[in-house]
């Protein structure tokens, strides 16, 4: 990836972008100011909370803005102003000179059309080129994105392939005309991190190959560290600092940089407070051989439902005071153990044990004791509370349910569960619409603890939250377990976080348990052959 | 903290501080009919059954605002009183039928099973009929009058409402905050009239205002062929009914009782599209 920068014209040339969306009452500013450059065979990284304004500038650069927002300001590829361009002239530049990618590579692909067709579908339309030809290119421009067998994958309809396959197939149909430019937003943040590191060596590997230019927005700060040449960091719609790759993460210059970077769960230092466990014999929970399985539909008239074991035979305890990670990609049933221990799944084989004593679904999930002993949080902050109910009404509601407190006590009780997780009391008569990702997520940990349980199941609860709150929310939950000695199920895919903030670990792999232990010992000196791949996809800064 | 104090001051609440202009508009015309015809007594005098033959078939002017009909009737009067009946169809024919298929919707939606593959079963097969067909066929059966009209539309009506409801529940409760309250320990009925339930109502209650104009007019239509309400009681689409031998010499007879139908249902119509505009913004 070596380039000389700062010799000649910039192939992009972003001057003092600003847009603004037209909306009730004031517009609201997206972009103030923003100006960056690219050079040709270049990776430049745009990395950015959510609302930093990272995607809507890269909508810019492609002329994929609304008509409702103004933009100011002058973007030049290849010395042409590419803002106030015509259609027509801007049409012929799209898909030939630069083109774009996305997060969500399900919904950008046409499901009726298959692969093949899309990828040649940019080579019918700018380069003219016979139907018989382009299919044969196409074939080809896939098997360069590294799809196995194109020649048949060419035929598949999206839903046919899985979340990292489509990906390719998008990237397939963007490069399908050599275009010097890619624009990739969030290109990885839907797939699982083993997918992601092939999907990041296969653009890295189109940089070198092809001299390809890339603009990569990502929220994630080691996604960026490890691809990009150079780093721009937006914030609040502004550039705050940009500079070399390598330079920037070592030695931040703008205390934003440096909050994101020390935000890095690998660089939290949770796990330096957390109180040590030990491991007795008999954990306040044990989970015993336990399966679940799904009914999948018919996938014809006279065949039989497959059963699809998302949970299969799975043994593992939970000491008093530990809090235990769980790890694996999505699908490995991590989420349903979760499930079954709660009684939101009905386990088909296997035991559940609280303090020795059977909690199986059906039998006693029901009884309010268990309830009040085992909570859970989970992974999407607005959609985990009623949109109806505010803080307040949130929170009372098991308190007076389940008569945990006298009915004089309960604002007390309110006021004080909102300052153990850290809320605001102002924010108490609001609705979830009107709360941020992170004070909703403290509303759904205050709600679970009205309970006062022993233990918390943390399912995901961060991955929907940007890591400078995701260090908040983890911070409070380590604040948690030392002063209540909670003891935390922590359900998660990310391994960094694991590692700073879990006593022990357990890897899941197609709902099995593959290994499981300290987390130094298992995440530092990994046996199994899927945890060694799952740690060296970790991309690191 | 940080965090959340940016957050007081850049996010100022979603609240729709302004009722939509149509639902205003709407509400005004609605309530005015409300009132006139709670009012009705007061509001004009006149006994809207009582003949006059001398004075038939008058023009609006001097024998009253709205003319005389064929036997000499206010027709002011009886658009008037009209109203207290067409109303209370409106209410009742759309209230009974909201709650029956409310509840079977929430019950099938959320347990699912073969109770709800029954009642679906039973859905189809009443959709299957036309409205207006079936409503007149119970009608008939059961003998006319407005009791029996407001049974029929509650037997038919339900239907649209138990599957608008199941829909809307089958999507709610799979979402999370259900699956939280449920890992809460609460009664599973609690759950479904608590918090299932008031997230499940915008629909319906957008559709209770396009239905309660329908009901109107099925009123209204079965008052026009005999089957509704019964003579000489004031009815609207009686009354369309009552003028049409006399549509060339008297139009005043049956033009006054369609506009008045007219503009009710367009009071109706406005607060549906008004509610549905604040719903979306609430949510």
């Amino acid at each position: 990836m070596a380039v000389a920068i700062g010799s000649g014209d910039a192939l992009l040339r972003v001057r003092d972008l600003g847009v603004a969306f037209a909306g009730q009452g004031a517009p609201v500013t997206a972009v103030n100011n923003a100006s960056f450059e690219l050079h040709a065979g270049e990776v430049l990284g745009i990395v950015g909370e959510s609302g930093s304004g990272k995607s809507v500038t890269l909508r810019a650069i492609m002329g994929l803005l609304p008509a409702t927002a103004s933009i100011t300001g002058s973007v030049r590829f290849d010395g042409q102003e590419i803002l106030g361009m015509d259609p027509e002239s801007l049409r012929q530049m799209r898909g030939r000179s630069l083109s774009m990618i996305f997060q969500n590579p399900s919904s950008h692909l046409d499901p009726l059309m298959t692969i093949g067709r899309q990828v040649a579908e940019p080579l019918l339309q700018h380069e003219k080129m016979r139907p018989a030809k382009a299919r044969e290119s196409a074939i080809k421009i896939l098997g360069e994105v590294r799809i196995d067998r194109p020649e048949q994958r060419a035929a598949n309809y999206p839903h046919q392939l899985s979340g990292g396959m489509k990906q390719r197939a998008m990237i397939a149909s963007a490069i399908a005309c050599r275009p010097r430019l890619l624009l990739a937003d969030e290109p990885t943040t839907a797939l699982d991190v083993t997918v992601q590191a092939h999907i990041l060596a296969l653009l890295a590997d189109l940089n070198r190959s092809r001299g390809l230019s890339m603009v990569l927005v990502s929220h994630d700060l080691a996604v960026i560290a490890q691809v990009c040449d150079r780093v721009v960091v937006m914030k609040d719609g502004e550039v705050v600092e940009q500079g070399a790759a390598g330079k920037l993460v070592t030695t931040p210059q703008h205390p934003y940089t440096q909050r994101l970077i020390e935000s890095q769960p690998g660089r939290l230092a949770a796990v330096a407070a957390a109180p040590t466990v030990a491991i007795t014999d008999s954990p306040l929970l044990e989970i015993r051989n336990l399966g679940v399985q799904f009914r999948l539909p018919r996938t014809g008239l006279l065949r039989p439902k497959a059963l699809l074991k998302a949970v299969d035979d799975v043994s593992i305890g939970l000491q008093r005071g530990e809090t235990l990670g769980i790890v694996g990609e999505s699908g490995s049933g991590k989420s349903t153990v979760a499930r079954a221990i709660m009684g939101l799944e009905t386990p088909a084989q296997g035991d559940v044990l609280l303090d020795g004593r059977s909690i199986r679904a059906g039998r006693l999930a029901g009884q309010p004791d268990f309830r009040r002993r085992i909570q859970m949080a989970f992974q999407n902050p607005f959609d985990s509370l009623n949109p109806r109910f505010t803080v307040r009404q949130t929170i009372v509601e098991p308190l007076r349910k389940h008569r945990l407190v006298p009915a004089d006590r309960f604002d007390a009780r309110v006021a004080e569960l909102m300052a153990l997780v850290e809320l605001d009391p102002r924010l108490a008569d609001r609705k979830p619409g009107q709360l941020s990702g992170g004070q909703c997520q403290r509303v759904g940990i205050a709600r679970a603890l009205a309970m006062e349980p022993e233990i918390l199941i943390a399912d995901e609860i961060t991955s929907a939250l940007d890591v400078t709150i995701q260090a908040q929310i983890i911070e409070l939950l380590n604040r948690l377990r030392s002063q209540t000695g909670l003891s935390i199920i922590f359900i998660s895919h990310d391994l960094a976080l694991v590692r700073s903030f879990c006593h022990r670990v357990a890897v899941f792999e197609a709902g099995r348990v593959v290994e499981a232990g300290n987390v130094e010992k298992v995440l530092s000196e990994p046996q199994h052959p899927y945890t060694q791949t799952l740690i060296a996809s970790v991309p690191e800064l | 903290m940080s965090e959340q104090v940016i957050e007081m001051t850049s996010r100022p609440g979603v609240q729709a501080d302004e009722l939509p202009l149509n639902l205003k508009i709407g509400m005004a015309v609605v309530i005015a009919w409300v009132l006139l015809a709670v009012l009705a007594p007061w509001v004009t005098p006149a006994d809207p059954n009582a003949l006059d033959l001398d004075n038939v078939l008058q023009p609006p002017g001097a024998a009253g605002l709205m003319g005389t009909d064929q036997v000499g009737r206010d027709v002011f009067t009886r658009v008037v009183f009209a109203a207290r009946i067409d109303l209370w169809i409106g209410f009742a024919g759309v209230v009974l039928p909201l709650l029956i298929g409310v509840t079977a919707g929430l019950f099938s939606g959320y347990f699912g099973g073969a109770a709800d593959a029954l009642l679906m079963r039973v859905v189809d097969i009443t959709l299957a009929f036309p409205f207006f067909v079936l409503v007149l066929a119970i009608v008939a059966a059961l003998g006319p009058g407005v009791g029996n009209l407001i049974i029929a539309l509650a037997l038919v009506g339900w239907v649209s409402y138990a599957r608008l409801v199941r829909a809307e529940v089958m999507v709610i409760r799979n979402a999370e905050y259900i699956q939280a309250v449920r890992t809460l320990g609460f009664n599973r009925f609690y759950i479904l009239f608590r918090h299932v339930m008031p997230n499940a109502m915008a629909p319906v209650i957008v559709y209770a205002m396009t239905d309660m104009l329908l009901v109107i007019l099925a009123g209204a239509g079965l008052g026009f062929i005999g089957l509704g309400v019964q003579p000489p009681t004031a009815e609207w689409g009686a009354m369309i009914a009552d003028g049409q031998p006399y549509i060339e010499e008297a139009w005043w007879i049956s033009l006054f009782p369609g506009l008045a139908a007219i503009s009710f249902g367009i009071g109706l119509s406005l607060i549906g599209d008004g509610l549905a505009r604040m719903l979306r913004v609430s949510n």
